[in-house]
């Protein structure tokens, strides 16, 4: 698909029979395998879910359900944001930092039990602003700084954690005082939770964005190649500054609705998401070297990793055990993605 | 997947020949990479100095000599695998869990501890090494699924709370307690295994391989150089780094808590393995200036206190720093592409 947008870009008009056959051909085998892989991620899925209700009649109830959606509502969120960064072939290792930071201001503008000021709505424009600025910052030291991301990222990281330790100060814990947002997260409209429903409209936009705008179509076609994206003549730069602005926003409002769930303010409250959110993208098959992947993937993702957690601990699986699970399967989706691709010339890094 | 893909072009421009009008001083010198990590100490030291004059006449610098042991030991083992063009973010979560592993065995094996001890980690991070280089994987996303299993393991081992040495601590706890210089022997054991690597990297056919790989890995492979047994050592060095690193924490407190879980240690160890001049994307590297890095970071939180920022603002200052480094010391050119 990606190449059918640079091919119309570029040429307009060499195309010939033979080029057309072999880009058919190469469609269709691209249609057959994105049909194939999350096929297979729902076989798991629903062989996870077999597995664990019958060791835990527990599992399969209305409640728990509802509680596996609430906590996969921030996770995907926020993996909607990595899946675009990842498809660049860029990596966002700041996700727990900016949702520290954009927790902590919101909760201080908002009704907290430390007094202050009560900006209601306004406190939500504010912290997702001081999210936009960490995103924005990030992507502008990538692309006109040329530092790679994992670095940018890896240090907007600590600067998250810093500024909400910072905002954090010496004071007492600041617990949300305002009753109508109380437990706002899990409660239940129309039959799902309400941070599930907003996960679900980010989803959505999410996807709009990439099949549907010339951002997602030129993120895709970067991840793809970059020198024939510059080439093409196509906005690359403000491309990449725009994602990395997308994924530090939805960090940023992961963050806010992490700290309704918590109740009270704290620097560390994105602590472990990283750890569901890279290996779900990666285990939904989105290629860590960009230009493969999509959204719907990672969701699948997400849900296969909440799921495992929920099931190990309803099952009685110690929760230390837990980042241990997460990091095996990230190994061993990459092990696996990237083992076809294996060239003793390849250079992996 | 290659960061940057200008190495072809590094090579190509020999370093010695300065251009016309410019002094060549620095570049006589081996270049920022050489000089930038002593300047940049000794200017943080001068302001340090000019702002609370009493912190050098305090015994200060061996305190900051003290203080900076786990991080450089950690910093050498990270230079190692920088140098090879990858980044190990799980050095540090193996360093601590040399630590629990240290603390919960010299009780039992007393004088074999330590040893069992090197060997483990020294393991753990040759399975690093082993996967990445036969499964060919990006080394930040790797070493970030097996921080998450050392990280666990390290919970289970200690049972979630801070584990204490026993008994037999002594001859650990010598090596902070006795010392060269008023230094503390965890220090001289980091300045010990920097000389090491620096001969290894320079003078044996090893060192010269791995640097060989981080400036452009097909043409080492292509010049018979054995890229993946050589990888593998580079990350079993940093392994091996990581124990050490380990021990000093274990000689310098006593006791090891699995929670902080060594993320606290990461980032300002790649930090002066970076400030050290150690490059992001490989094939440049001197221990020896690495000790300087780490003697830097070590400072940062006394300058920063010296300056008048907040010491809460610490981490958010190994964050701007680390991006600053590697912003400011990249070669880059404007047709590379960067990911």
């Amino acid at each position: 698909m990606v190449h059918k947008v640079v091919a119309e870009q570029v040429a307009g008009g060499i195309s010939t029979t033979a080029i057309r056959i072999r880009e058919s051909g190469i469609e269709r085998r691209a249609r057959f395998r994105g049909l194939a892989e999350p096929l297979s991620l729902l076989v798991a899925l629903a062989v996870l879910i077999g597995v664990f209700s019958l060791l835990n009649e527990r599992f399969l109830t209305a409640s728990n359900l509802q509680n596996v959606l609430t906590q996969s509502a921030i996770p995907l969120i926020v993996a909607v944001g990595a899946t675009l960064v990842i498809l660049l072939g860029s990596i966002d290792l700041s996700v727990e930092g900016v949702m520290g930071a954009t927790g902590m201001t919101w909760i201080l503008l908002s009704a907290n039990s430390r007094g202050g000021a009560d900006l209601g709505p306004w406190a939500w424009v504010i912290a997702l602003g001081v999210a936009l600025v960490i995103g924005v910052a990030s992507g502008l030291i990538f692309t006109a700084l040329k530092v790679p991301s994992f670095i940018v990222t890896l240090g907007m990281w600590y600067v998250g954690l810093g500024i909400a330790t910072m905002l954090y100060g010496t004071d007492l814990l600041p617990r949300l005082e305002d009753e109508g947002l109380k437990g706002w997260t899990s409660r239940i409209s129309f039959g799902l939770p309400n941070s599930f429903w907003v996960a679900l409209l980010v989803i959505g936009l999410g996807i709009f964005v990439l099949r549907s705008t010339r951002i997602g179509r030129v993120t895709l076609a970067i991840g793809n190649s970059e020198t024939i994206v510059r080439s093409a003549g196509l906005p690359a730069f403000r491309v990449k500054v725009a994602v990395f602005a997308i994924a530090a926003l939805l960090s940023g409002l992961g963050g806010i609705l992490a700290t309704v769930q918590l109740d009270i303010g704290s620097p560390t409250v994105g602590s472990g998401v990283l750890f569901i959110v890279i290996p779900a993208v990666v285990i939904g098959g989105t290629h860590l070297g960009g230009g493969k992947g999509g959204i719907l993937r990672t969701v699948l993702g997400v849900f296969l990793l909440t799921i495992l957690n929920n099931g190990l601990i309803l099952s009685g699986v110690e929760s230390s055990y837990q980042s241990a699970v997460t990091g095996a399967i990230l190994v061993a989706a990459i092990v696996f993605a990237a083992w076809s691709q294996r060239d003793r010339l390849q250079v992996a890094k | 997947m290659s960061k940057i893909d200008n190495e072809a072009t590094k090579i190509a421009v020999p370093v010695l020949i300065p251009a016309r009008g410019k002094l060549p001083s620095v570049k006589r010198l081996g270049g920022w990479h050489a000089i930038g990590p002593i300047v940049i100490f000794l200017a943080i030291l001068v302001v340090v100095a000019i702002l609370t004059p009493a912190f050098i006449g305090g015994g200060g610098l061996a305190i900051i000599a003290s203080s900076s042991a786990p991080i450089l030991l950690l910093a050498l083992g990270q230079a190692m695998v920088l140098n090879v063009g990858s980044i190990d973010l799980s050095n540090a979560a193996i360093g601590l869990l040399g630590a629990i592993l240290l603390a919960l065995t010299l009780g039992p094996v007393a004088g074999l501890s330590p040893l069992i001890v090197l060997l483990a980690t020294t393991a753990f991070g040759a399975v690093n090494g082993l996967i990445l280089a036969y499964a060919q994987v990006p080394s930040f996303a790797l070493t970030l699924g097996t921080l998450g299993i050392f990280q666990a393991i390290a919970l289970v081992a200690s049972g979630r709370t801070t584990v204490y040495v026993s008994s037999n601590g002594e001859s650990v706890r010598s090596l902070y307690e006795s010392g060269i210089a008023n230094v503390p022997m965890t220090f001289w054991m980091g300045v010990l295994l920097a000389v090491a690597l620096w001969v290894l990297l320079r003078y044996t056919r090893i060192g010269r391989g791995m640097t060989a790989i981080g400036k452009n890995e097909s043409a080492a492979i292509f010049s018979a150089v054995r890229t993946r047994s050589l990888k593998v050592l580079a990350f079993a060095l940093s392994g091996f780094a990581a124990g050490l690193a380990g021990i000093a924490i274990i000689a310098q407190a006593g006791s090891a808590s699995p929670t902080g879980l060594g993320s606290d240690l990461l980032l300002p160890a790649i930090a002066a393995a970076l400030i050290g001049g150690t490059s992001i994307s490989g094939g440049v590297v001197n221990p020896l200036t690495v000790i300087f890095g780490a003697l830097t970071v070590a400072l940062v939180p006394i300058a920063t206190t010296a300056v008048g920022i907040d010491a809460q603002a610490q981490s958010l200052v190994y964050g701007a720093v680390i991006i600053a480094v590697v912003a400011l010391t990249m070669s880059r050119n404007k047709s590379s592409i960067v990911k």
